[in-house]
């Protein structure tokens, strides 16, 4: 019952922190306009190049708003603990690690997926790009499978805000790098091989292709594969960033570095 | 800046948008296309690091309580902040070497400058009416401890508005007259101008006219939201 209850209350703590402390307003520039914004500019730049459709460009980059959300969360919800000179309370706290950092993962997650859904149905109305609601469902998988899989990549990161700060800034830089690796914004067979190689291991990628077939009318049997694999790849990344933190909690203790800014 | 985190994101995101620009715009095999792409994803630079970059320095200063003393200082207040942006915008020259070379080793594009003195002009022109631009949005970071995250929105909507990738003519007319005041505009078009020909020394007058302009406004701006921020005793609040 107390793990619930941590899981929950460092959760929402974690979440609202984020976004300033009280007050949520900070979500509608970084988290509507700039989502919305960036679909328009890649889909302009696609029109402009005569590559792909809007179709392409509006889930591409809606799956890129929903991972900046969860990456970056994910990322500032142990870096943010470090800015604001909290980091060393967290770690003295005798709270179960796996419960804590999972319970800030949930957050992220849930607005990441929000993010997307805001940014698609904006997005669509304003490129005129219709998907069905049958497709719905499906879509909905593929989304929630990706932001699964970034939540899991973000705490990668995040335990790096236990040695480091401006973590924040690097899990920018990741999600980046995601609007080209990842497909987003340029289709894979353009990509040098070693990047379409690196591509299939990064989160969003399978994810993206799925919602795609989706969209063109694959049914969700036909796109079972490619889900299992995003969620296969974020169970990788969720595991890889428990051991990230248990390790760096340790090496943080032993040299002091809780402290540091 | 003394952070690896710090310096990867300014390495790492010039080459990002310049490669997007290069795979998409590289199907029409035009090397002009793509080296004026290079140079628009350079002002794309710019700007980003004025509006992110000059925005988080700012909000750190608040975070670390130095902006109380900034204001505090027996000087102009434009005199400290002004710096500020026009070293972030200045920062975009290295985005714009950087996706000249990367352009040149990974795609084969040519760099092309038609008339050096007048990209010489053109470079810092732009350099210093985008900081200016710049300056009227620090008005605001002052007020505002969450101006950081509007700067954050103010990135694509200007890059979209001030055609630095993809020609105007794709958006509705109405955004015409928004980019006619923006400076990214005028500054991109004075170093495209400079490099592959055209009314170059119009685009670099465009950029002083907007320059001075902006500095007007931002005096009038920052006046106005010291006055507020001290009012209301908001400085340290982070």
């Amino acid at each position: 019952m107390n793990g619930l209850r941590v899981f929950f209350s460092c959760g929402l703590t974690s979440c609202r922190a984020l976004f300033g402390w009280v007050n949520p307003y900070v979500f509608i520039p970084i988290l509507v306009v700039y989502p919305i914004a960036q679909i328009l500019f890649f889909s302009y730049l696609g029109r402009s190049a005569g590559v792909e459709s809007d179709t392409f460009f509006l889930i591409g980059n809606v799956f890129c708003a929903a991972s900046v959300a969860a990456m970056f969360g994910m990322g500032q919800a142990v870096g943010g603990e470090r800015r604001f000179q909290t980091l060393p309370l967290l770690i003295a706290s005798p709270v179960n690690r796996l419960i804590m950092y999972t319970g800030r993962a949930l957050p992220t997650v849930l607005i990441g997926f929000l993010v997307a859904v805001i940014a698609f149905v904006c997005g669509a109305a304003i490129l005129g790009v219709h998907v069905g609601e049958g497709e719905a469902s499906a879509l909905v998988l593929a989304l929630l499978a990706s932001c699964f899989t970034c939540a899991g990549l973000g705490l990668c990161i995040g335990s790096l805000g236990l040695r480091g700060r401006s973590v924040g800034l690097f899990a920018d830089v990741m999600s980046g790098g995601l609007l080209i690796i990842s497909g987003a914004n340029v289709p894979l067979e353009k990509l040098p091989d070693p990047v379409q190689s690196l591509s299939s291991i990064v989160p969003l990628t399978h994810g993206i292709e799925a919602a795609r077939m989706v969209a063109a009318g694959a049914g969700l049997s036909e796109v079972a594969g490619l889900l299992g694999k995003e969620l296969g790849i974020g169970a990788v990344y969720l595991t890889i960033g428990l051991v990230l933190v248990t390790v760096f909690e340790r090496e943080g203790r032993r040299t002091g570095a809780f402290d540091r800014f | 800046m003394r952070s690896g985190f710090d310096i990867s994101a300014m390495l790492v995101w010039p080459i990002i948008l310049a490669s997007i620009a290069f795979y998409l715009l590289g199907a029409k095999e035009s090397p002009r296309l793509l080296f004026a792409a290079a140079l628009g994803t350079a002002v794309m630079m710019m700007w980003a690091q004025v509006i992110v970059g000059a925005g988080g320095s700012l909000d750190n200063q608040r975070v670390f309580g130095t902006l109380e003393l900034l204001v505090a200082a027996p000087v102009p207040l434009v005199s400290t902040i002004a710096p500020i942006m026009i070293g972030s915008g200045a920062f975009g020259v290295y985005g714009l070497v950087v996706t000249l070379v990367w352009g040149r080793l990974l795609f084969g594009i040519p760099v092309m400058i038609e008339n050096w003195p007048a990209f010489l002009v053109a470079l810092p022109s732009c350099v210093v009416a985008i900081g200016l631009l710049g300056l009227i949005a620090a008005a605001t970071f002052i007020l505002y401890r969450s101006a950081f995250a509007l700067g954050i929105s103010m990135q694509y909507p200007v890059w979209i508005v001030t055609g630095l990738l993809f020609p105007l003519s794709l958006l509705p007319a109405w955004v015409g007259p928004i980019s006619w005041v923006l400076a990214p505009t005028w500054g991109f078009r004075a170093i495209r101008e400079a490099a592959l020909g055209g009314p170059v020394w119009s685009s670099i007058g465009m950029c002083a006219v907007v320059s001075v302009a902006y500095l007007a406004i931002s005096l009038v701006c920052l006046a106005y939201f010291e006055r507020l921020a001290r009012d209301r005793a908001s400085f340290r609040l982070a």
